[in-house]
């Protein structure tokens, strides 16, 4: 094998893999150096077994609910073990996938942990391997990031738990608190709810998912409420206890919560401290997430970060974006970073937003006009069944551009695409407005919304029209 | 002129801004009492607002976009349908908002518009037409192609500015016109177009030769006033120019041609919404004040206006009694670009702005440019009062932003708009209390000029356009925004090496302008 490779990336998840791939494409030789599964957190711990476990909890719910459509079904039931199973094989069936990209490709795997000793130089080590050295024209640094855990709380695995563990659990807890009410938290707590556990919320913000237009959090949050999941909001875990294998948190409001086991779900840390990064030079944020430039190129040349471990966006398709861009530039053409990144919630109802926040024109002050577009007047989610939910289009008002979408509600997250791509195109809101959406379908609340926003919904009562002679 | 203002108070809404939606009549439209005018949103609801009696509608002052205040001006009223407006006279700075008085034309044959070769381009300086796509007697509409014309650079289609019926075409297939030269003329018969022709040949030529910058309306220097953008269009292989759906319906509200409003802020230069949004229409311009008759040999004499005579004995002092001294620089404008970029939402600044903010530090620097002489002694003063140059219809005045060493950039940026916007109405703000001045032709396509000091004051800073050249750096050669400033001084007062360190200060402040807010 040799040891020196045109483009070598650190990391197999969606950006690592994605990068390798499309550098190979580009016509370079291409190493991978990983040291666990294939295809990241996203692959093993993230997106595909949450993705997984959330289908089998939809059904579910839907089942318990038949009724509503008529179907009356007799024991219901799930086989936790079977769920289980169903995702390890996917989650299997994943990682041999991107094996046989690499393979059809001719990109180099190496399997171990990297660590930069100089520039353009990695050192591999590993249990099962000799250790070896290979050096690279340029490296791409995709080491992503982990669950935060808390100093001081008790790190029983088995009772205080991130994401990482909560994927694979093997048995079900029955009382279940989620320390954090971000995307990670809320898909976890309806997930179980679905599941029959006990699960209450605690979230440091006024409202369920902080870094999201707040109607949507706001909506979701009354959407639990009514399925029997508390949330605490604005409210903060002092202290956690276990004993006895009950766990107890103490909130800042006084009041204490117990459950037989912890989610703690508040935020992720990047994961290159023992990268190496002081003996090349990169320089970091206090955080420690990797700095970069618009083209993701580090502060030491040759060297690129993209996905969580750069901090600039922490879902899968912006680390698979970067990917692209950062090997683009890496291989001698320039590209920034620039296309609008949609966000998307699993829980059901799904969530799908992009672009600008009500709440961020607000701080810019950006002059805004907003449509809304509840889905409970939609022919389509009436005659489905589905009317929890609306579609927030955001309009500049002075130019009359598409600023942002959010959307609540079934298939959000395919939904949200449209909006998405007509967003990165720099539409206008009457351009939304013009375009058909097939009928009766979900996505047409996007239109629907953006005629709102233009005053001139029909499917809503007239808005109010204040007529008045001009001053001469 | 009467105007149409938002009505001064509104029942049923708390709002004490409107943002224009459309107009649902156009310049030209005869009015009923009653008729419905104009759409306009706050957020619980649409205002419209009706004739409150007869008319007809002039120059709209306030176009869709527009965010108003109450008792803001909408539009204007004419007793006759809107009369044509020929290319002449100098508007530096064109405003969206103000339209100069409309002249009366005293010869008796109707409107008459020409349509001109347009500059597509700032090195264009003339084009081939290729093929007309319409013909005489069509009804044009508003942004209907018209021709096609090659440029040096590509062929590109022209779109009608006016609409009108198209009453004579003077350049036929084949023929190359330089630009700004009439190919066509819009009018209502063919006698209008003689008359016209006729009469307006020698007040043309005349405007040309005595006014400073020239500019047409329907070449439409639409440079963003702000931040004078000089790079050409971007177009598509087919010669369409580059830009997203929402910047071409703008541009076609507006009547902006988008061929000038340059390379915009997308990708590949692509033009935005937001380009256009910002590029201002040119100012309807009026025919020159009735021309007198032409004496013999086609001459023609008329008195100097007040202003023309001020302006006349003051630059004529100025050039003969002050020693001028010129230095010259060229800065890396990259950074001025998109601090101003990023600076604008939350302030409201126009790239002017920030400027005008780092003379400001400057000329609080350096007590020289602050300075004046008065007999034997030289006077220094405190404030850095800088004047502006503002270009009106008959010439130039220059009000004053007081004590800008004093002001953030927000302040600055309030209070030049202010102060623009009242000198473009008439009153001149703090005249007379200007320590140095500067003057922008950079909206203009200016690469480079030398302005006149205005006496008694010591100093005058010219600033050309913003545009894309290539910059040398260690070395390498790249691509990137640079702009030209002249500084002329007078050597009684400031020496040659203290002007040159006075603009190499300023090129720091200017290449890196964090520290402007810093």
């Amino acid at each position: 094998m040799s040891d020196h490779f045109q483009i070598a990336v650190i990391g197999s998840g969606p950006g690592g893999y994605v990068a390798a791939l499309k550098a190979a494409q580009l016509g370079a030789s291409v190493a991978v150096i990983e040291k666990h599964h294939l295809g990241g957190t996203c692959l093993n711990y993230g997106c595909i077994p949450s993705k997984a476990l959330l289908s089998s909890a939809e059904l579910l719910h839907q089942l318990q609910h038949s009724g509503d459509w008529g179907v009356s079904v007799s024991n219901v039931a799930f086989d936790w073990a079977k769920i289980q199973g169903r995702k390890d094989k996917v989650l299997a069936a994943n990682r041999s996938g991107i094996a046989s990209l690499f393979k059809g490709r001719k990109v180099t795997l190496f399997q171990g942990l990297a660590k930069l000793e100089a520039p353009n130089k990695i050192a591999i080590t590993s249990e099962k391997a000799a250790a070896q050295t290979i050096t690279a024209d340029k490296i791409i640094i995709a080491t992503g990031t982990t669950p935060v855990r808390i100093p001081g709380w008790p790190d029983d695995p088995a009772m205080v738990c991130t994401s990482d563990e909560a994927v694979h659990w093997q048995t079900l807890p029955k009382k279940l608190l989620i320390i954090g009410g971000g995307v990670i938290g809320c898909e976890f707590a309806c997930m179980m709810q679905a599941f029959g556990v006990e699960v209450t919320i605690v979230e440091l913000m006024p409202g369920l998912l902080p870094g999201l237009d707040k109607d949507l959090g706001d909506t979701l949050a009354g959407i639990f409420k009514k399925r029997g999941i508390s949330i605490h909001l604005q409210v903060k875990v002092n202290d956690l206890q276990v004993a006895n294998g009950i766990a107890k948190a103490i909130l800042s409001n006084g009041s204490t919560i117990e459950a037989d086991r912890v989610l703690i779900s508040v935020g992720r840390k990047p994961n290159a401290k023992s990268l190496g990064l002081e003996s090349v030079g990169i320089a970091t944020s206090p955080k420690g997430f990797i700095s970069v430039d618009k083209t993701l190129r580090t502060s030491v040349k040759d060297h690129y970060c993209i996905g969580d471990a750069n901090g600039l966006c922490l879902l899968a398709h912006a680390a698979s974006a970067h990917g692209v861009v950062a090997v683009e530039n890496a291989l001698g053409h320039q590209k920034d970073f620039i296309a609008p990144i949609p966000g998307a919630v699993y829980t059901f109802p799904e969530i799908g937003g992009v672009g600008l926040t009500e709440q961020e024109a607000a701080e810019k002050q950006i002059p805004i006009s907003i449509g809304k577009f509840p889905l409970a007047r939609l022919g389509k989610a009436m005659a489905t069944n589905h009317t929890d939910g609306f579609v927030k289009m955001i309009r500049h008002r002075e130019t009359g551009e598409l600023l942002g979408a959010h959307m609540l509600g079934h298939n959000a997250t395919e939904c949200i695409a449209a909006a998405s791509a007509l967003l990165q195109q720099n539409v206008s809101m009457d351009d939304v407005a013009e375009t058909v959406f097939a009928h009766p379908t979900i996505s047409e609340a996007i239109k629907e919304a953006a005629e709102d926003a233009l005053s001139a919904g029909l499917h809503l009562p007239p808005r109010k029209v204040i007529r008045v002679p001009a001053l001469v | 002129m009467p105007k149409l203002r938002f009505p001064a108070s509104l029942s049923g809404t708390k709002a004490v801004a409107a943002t224009v939606k459309r107009w649902l009549k156009n310049p030209g439209d005869l009015l009923a009492k009653g008729d419905l005018l104009v759409e306009l949103e706050v957020d619980e609801a649409l205002i419209h607002i009706e004739a409150a009696g007869a008319g007809t509608l002039g120059t709209i002052l306030a176009g869709a976009g527009v965010t108003i205040a109450l008792g803001g001006d909408l539009a204007e009223l004419s007793d006759a349908p809107a009369p044509v407006t020929t290319p002449s006279a100098t508007q530096s700075t064109p405003s969206q908002n103000k339209a100069p008085a409309m002249s009366n034309s005293s010869a008796p044959s109707g409107p008459v518009t020409p349509v001109l070769m347009p500059q597509a381009g700032n090195s264009m300086e003339e084009g081939t037409v290729l093929k007309w796509r319409v013909k005489v007697g069509d009804q044009i509409a508003l942004g209907q192609i018209l021709y096609e014309v090659e440029t040096d650079k590509a062929t590109v289609e022209v779109e009608a500015t006016d609409a009108g019926r198209l009453a004579r075409i003077v350049a036929p297939e084949g023929t190359v016109v330089p630009v700004k030269q009439p190919v066509a003329f819009l009018a209502a018969s063919d006698a209008d177009v003689d008359a016209y022709l006729g009469g307006s040949r020698e007040a043309v030529a005349e405007t040309t030769a005595t006014q400073v910058v020239e500019e047409t309306r329907n070449s439409k220097l639409e440079t963003r006033s702000e931040s004078a953008v000089s790079a050409p269009a971007s177009r598509t292989e087919s010669g369409r120019v580059k830009a997203s759906p929402a910047a071409r319906k703008i541009a076609a509200e507006r009547g902006v041609d988008l061929a000038s409003v340059g390379a915009g802020s997308g990708p590949e230069g692509r033009i935005l919404s937001t380009d256009v949004a910002s590029a201002k229409a040119g100012a309807r311009l009026a025919k020159p004040a009735s021309s007198p008759a032409a004496g013999p040999g086609g001459v023609i004499r008329r008195p100097m206006s007040k202003m023309r005579k001020a302006i006349a004995t003051n630059l004529q002092v100025s050039k003969q009694t002050v020693p001028h001294f010129y230095v010259t620089l060229t800065i890396h404008a990259d950074p001025l670009f998109a601090f101003y970029r990023a600076q604008k939402p939350a302030t409201g600044c126009t790239l002017n702005d920030v400027v005008l903010l780092a003379v400001g530090k400057t000329v609080g620097e350096f007590s020289a440019f602050r300075s004046r002489i008065d007999g034997n002694d030289i006077v220094e003063h405190p404030a850095a009062n800088i004047g502006v140059a503002v270009s009106v219809e008959d010439g130039l005045v220059v009000p004053v932003v007081l004590n800008i060493e004093r002001l953030t950039l927000a302040q600055l940026a309030a209070e030049s708009k202010r102060v623009v916007e009242s000198a473009r109405n008439g009153k001149i703000e703090n005249m007379g209390k200007g320590v140095f001045t500067i003057s922008n032709m950079g909206m203009l396509g200016v690469e480079d000029f030398s302005a006149i000091i205005n006496p008694p004051e010591s100093g005058i800073l010219a600033i050309s356009a913003v545009r894309e050249s290539v910059l040398v750096k260690d070395g390498a050669i790249k691509a990137g925004r640079v702009m030209t400033m002249t500084l002329s001084v007078d050597h009684r007062v400031v020496d040659g090496a203290l002007a040159a360190q006075f603009m190499a200060k300023l090129k720091v402040l200017l290449e890196s302008p964090e520290q402007l807010i810093g």
